[in-house]
């Protein structure tokens, strides 16, 4: 029987002795065992002090994103976008006075392992990755470990729908993936008009991505018109060859082909496209991330009905014309990289947008720097503006905003690929609200 | 003398078990080994050094243990050992997300039942091969089965499957629990401490049970067909037989990892534990550790994993760092880390007997420069001007 008279906590600590003397009787033998952690440690409890302190230290943090490869088109325009934003954070004062310094890694397929190291690194938030698949092994350690992480893209849109629509930590500032699918088919109806498209066809990478994009297409595209496939191609990542998907689109003459091939394998497919006369033989070619390849597209790639999305910016979309920040960008982007600005360069300048600008609202409202789990509950249905326009973290920790799609043309003036007679979608029409499936809200239309 | 003493060439042998046989040295230093082992987690909390990768190198080098099995004895060198460890990982992650099978120790016999019986197909296939046959049959059968995870639903493409059953870690034969409500250890840090320790554990049984088959006559069989395929047949040696049980033994252990990889990250994605270029990974931890000896490999996968995880932390060229130790363990270490360091250890010996040798030493470093820079010379020279 307990003795009253002992609280719970010395009971705890009777037990711990008792356990300490069955291992060898001093905590010295544990710790040579390697088990120091195991018996836990009175003075773990935070050491924060909620004395109204800011820290004089800057704030470290991390960016994982791809710097080499075939995906280095996404990832360094999100590595441009992260330190343009850090640039100018820092600029005007930092978050709260404090300072940001961003280390960046490679990404590469380990996504999981650089979040964890970042974490022993001591950062307090961490940006990234690009990779869906690696963004959703990474929730559930983020989680655990307790340290806000702010995907830049990682858009797989069942993330945070289905598999986990109850994190703490994880945040995700890109518009997820439902939301750029189901664009392309809005925009192919208002386009053609839907008693105008017949037959679609299909050409996306072969993997989770290319899949889950082509079905919501199907599903979108399906529910809009009366539209029956004809073909669905699936090249792999980084195929040498497009020719057969080109042959077979030639051969079907679908209306509308929908393609979410983006890197090298988007120009692929336009160039080859072109060599063959694709663009003669389908009414409407919509693609999603083609806007990724602006900076690699040649003149010729572009020609005919081409339209292309875009998350939710691509230079001059929405306009930047009113807004200091969003007019100056493209000349100092220009100057800083050499580069067009896409969407995945606002990838990375929302994600530090994002995360920062909480910071700062929970400085001001707390009065001391914010605990992970204060910055995370302030993130949620968090508002903020980018040179993209303005942006939401919803209770579902998915970011929202609006998205743009228009035909991609070349421009002598920018001297890369731009978007014109663009059509804006609001957030809500092309997303499901929160609590729902996409594939279920497409299903209710 | 007691059983587990036994006086050999003067010198007193412990003897933990029949047939083996270690000096006092060697004891030392075996038991200087385990107790780092254990003492690991606290080192790195003392330290710079990452757990996490620790750990990850033990599993690697677990695997490539495996592998040199096959590479030092049979001289087969496999380009496929990654199909085992992904297999073990995929064994894991099938059986908890679509089964819910929230058992550590079902999850990881499920591991080495899976890698078990796709040792036994692919071992039966390529037994019969040698050489670049060899290798070029286990590498296809690697790719093919990166290949159909990658582009199947069932395996969730590229973006994997998740280990956690209902978003909780399995249990790890109830210590993690036990250890949360008695000694009120955070569950995150029971988990992974219990991981860790059990995989100790296991590795420590894989080392002797290596260790016994290495110096069973089956082992000795091995060795023959390693010197002599033909020779060893001619003496009755079934080859085919024992090269396929050995690709088996090997696929087995790359399976053990895998589970337990997939255990310690509680989400399996193809491209870290199934693409070839893990395989080679594996291989390379083998050949940088030492493929001499028993635990080379272990050290050798820790340090390669060292370098791929964190490399890309601090060097900007962190592939060519890999290469560059690559290419210092094969002139500089040609029986890698651990293989080398007996003849290290001689060497400084007799210098320290015969200091006079260092300047034997400085001559034939300086030679061996000379002759190099002058082979490198004449290479480009016929490269431009061809052979005259």
């Amino acid at each position: 029987m307990n003795d009253p008279g002992i609280s719970a906590a010395e009971e705890g600590s009777i037990e711990r002795r008792d356990i300490l003397k069955l291992v060898g009787g001093s905590a010295l033998a544990v710790a040579l065992a390697g088990c120091t952690e195991l018996v836990g440690d009175d003075d773990d409890a935070t050491t924060t002090s909620d004395n109204g302190d800011i820290p004089d230290e800057p704030i470290e943090a991390g960016l994982q994103t791809f710097r080499e490869g075939a995906p280095a088109v996404l990832g360094l325009q999100a590595e441009y976008g992260a330190e343009t934003a850090v640039r100018r954070i820092n600029a005007n004062g930092g978050v709260a006075g404090r300072q940001i310094e961003l280390d960046i890694v490679e990404e590469g397929t380990e996504q999981l392992e650089n979040y964890q190291q970042f974490v022993e690194e001591g950062k307090e938030v961490t940006f990234g990755p690009i990779s869906s698949g690696g963004h959703e092994a990474m929730v559930p350690e983020i989680d655990d470990q307790g340290v806000v992480n702010v995907a830049t893209d990682g858009t797989v849109t069942t993330l945070y729908e289905e598999d986990y629509p109850d994190t703490t930590y994880s945040f995700r500032f890109q518009n997820h993936d439902v939301m750029e699918a189901l664009s392309a088919a809005i925009e192919a109806v208002e386009i053609l008009g839907a008693d105008n498209i017949e037959t679609y066809a299909g050409v996306n990478p072969n993997y989770a991505f290319g899949e889950d994009e082509m079905a919501i297409f199907r599903a979108g595209i399906e529910q809009l018109t009366d539209a029956e496939e004809v073909y669905n191609g699936t090249p792999d990542l980084g195929a040498p060859d497009m020719s057969t998907h080109v042959t077979n689109i030639n051969s079907e003459e679908p209306d509308v082909v929908f393609t979410s091939c983006w890197g090298g394998d988007a120009t692929l497919l336009l160039s080859q496209g072109q060599a063959n006369n694709m663009l003669d033989n389908t009414e409407l070619v919509v693609g999603p991330v083609l806007y990724g390849s602006a900076n690699d597209y040649e003149e010729g790639d572009l020609e005919g009905p081409i339209y292309s999305g875009s998350r939710n910016f691509y230079w001059d979309q929405p306009s930047t014309d009113q807004w200091s920040p969003a007019a100056d960008l493209f000349d100092e982007v220009q100057d800083e990289y050499g580069v067009i600005p896409t969407a995945h360069f606002m990838s990375g300048y929302g994600a530090v947008t994002a995360w920062a600008t909480a910071a700062d609202k929970a400085v001001r409202l707390l009065g001391r720097w914010p605990e992970q789990e204060e910055i995370a509950m302030i993130l949620e249905e968090h508002g903020f503006y980018t040179p993209a326009g303005y942006h939401v973290m919803s209770t579902d920790h998915q970011g929202y905003s609006n998205a743009h799609f228009g035909e991609i043309v070349w421009s002598d003036e920018v001297g890369g690929a731009v978007l014109e007679d663009v059509n804006v979608y609001a957030p809500e029409e092309v997303s499901p609200p929160p609590g729902m499936t996409s594939l279920d809200w497409i299903g209710s239309w | 003398m007691s059983r587990f003493l036994v006086e050999r060439d003067g010198k007193t042998h412990f003897r933990p078990m029949k047939g083996l046989e270690l000096t006092a040295g060697q004891v030392v230093l075996t038991l200087l080994g385990i107790v780092a082992l254990f003492a690991v987690p606290d080192i790195t909390s003392a330290t710079a050094l990452s757990f996490s990768i620790i750990h990850q190198g033990i599993l690697f080098g677990l695997a490539a243990v495996g592998l040199n099995l096959l590479l030092r004895h049979t001289e087969l060198v496999s380009f496929g050992h990654a199909a085992f460890f992904g297999a073990g990982a995929y064994g894991v992650a099938v059986l908890s997300s679509h089964y819910e099978v929230s058992s550590g120790f079902l999850l990881l016999l499920g591991a080495i039942a899976v890698a078990t019986v796709l040792a036994l197909v692919i071992g039966y296939l390529v037994a019969g091969y040698l050489d670049i046959y060899f290798a070029l049959l286990t590498l296809a059968f690697n790719q093919v089965l990166f290949a159909f995870v990658l582009q199947s639903g069932y395996f969730n493409y590229n973006d994997g499957l998740s280990v956690r059953v209902g978003g909780d870690r399995p249990s790890l034969l109830g210590i993690d629990q036990w250890l949360v409500a008695t000694l009120g250890t955070d569950p995150i840090t029971a988990y992974n401490y219990t991981l860790y320790y059990l995989t100790v554990v296991i590795l420590l049984v894989m080392l002797v049970v290596t260790w016994k088959i290495v110096n069973s006559p089956f082992g000795r069989a091995l060795d023959a067909i390693g010197q002599d395929r033909t020779r060893a047949q001619f003496i009755g040696i079934p080859v085919d037989r024992y090269v396929w049980i050995a690709f088996t033994l090997s696929g087995i252990y790359g399976g053990i990892a895998g589970g337990l990889f997939a255990l310690l990250q509680l989400h399996v994605r193809p491209e870290p534990v199934l693409f070839v270029f893990v395989s080679g990974e594996i291989l390379f931890m083998a050949i940088l550790g030492g493929i001499g000896t028993l635990v080379g490999p272990i050290i050798g996968g820790i340090v390669l994993i060292y370098l791929l995880r964190l490399a890309r932390f601090y060097v900007e060229y962190y592939h060519a760092l890999t290469g560059i130790v690559l290419l210092l363990v094969v002139f500089v270490l040609p029986k890698g880390m651990l293989g080398t360091l007996p003849e290290i250890s001689a060497g400084l010996d007799r210098r320290r007997q015969d200091p006079t040798l260092l300047r034997d030493d400085v001559t034939t470093i300086g030679a061996s420069i000379r002759e190099r820079l002058y082979r490198a010379v004449s290479t480009v020279r016929i490269i431009i001007f061809g052979v005259k």
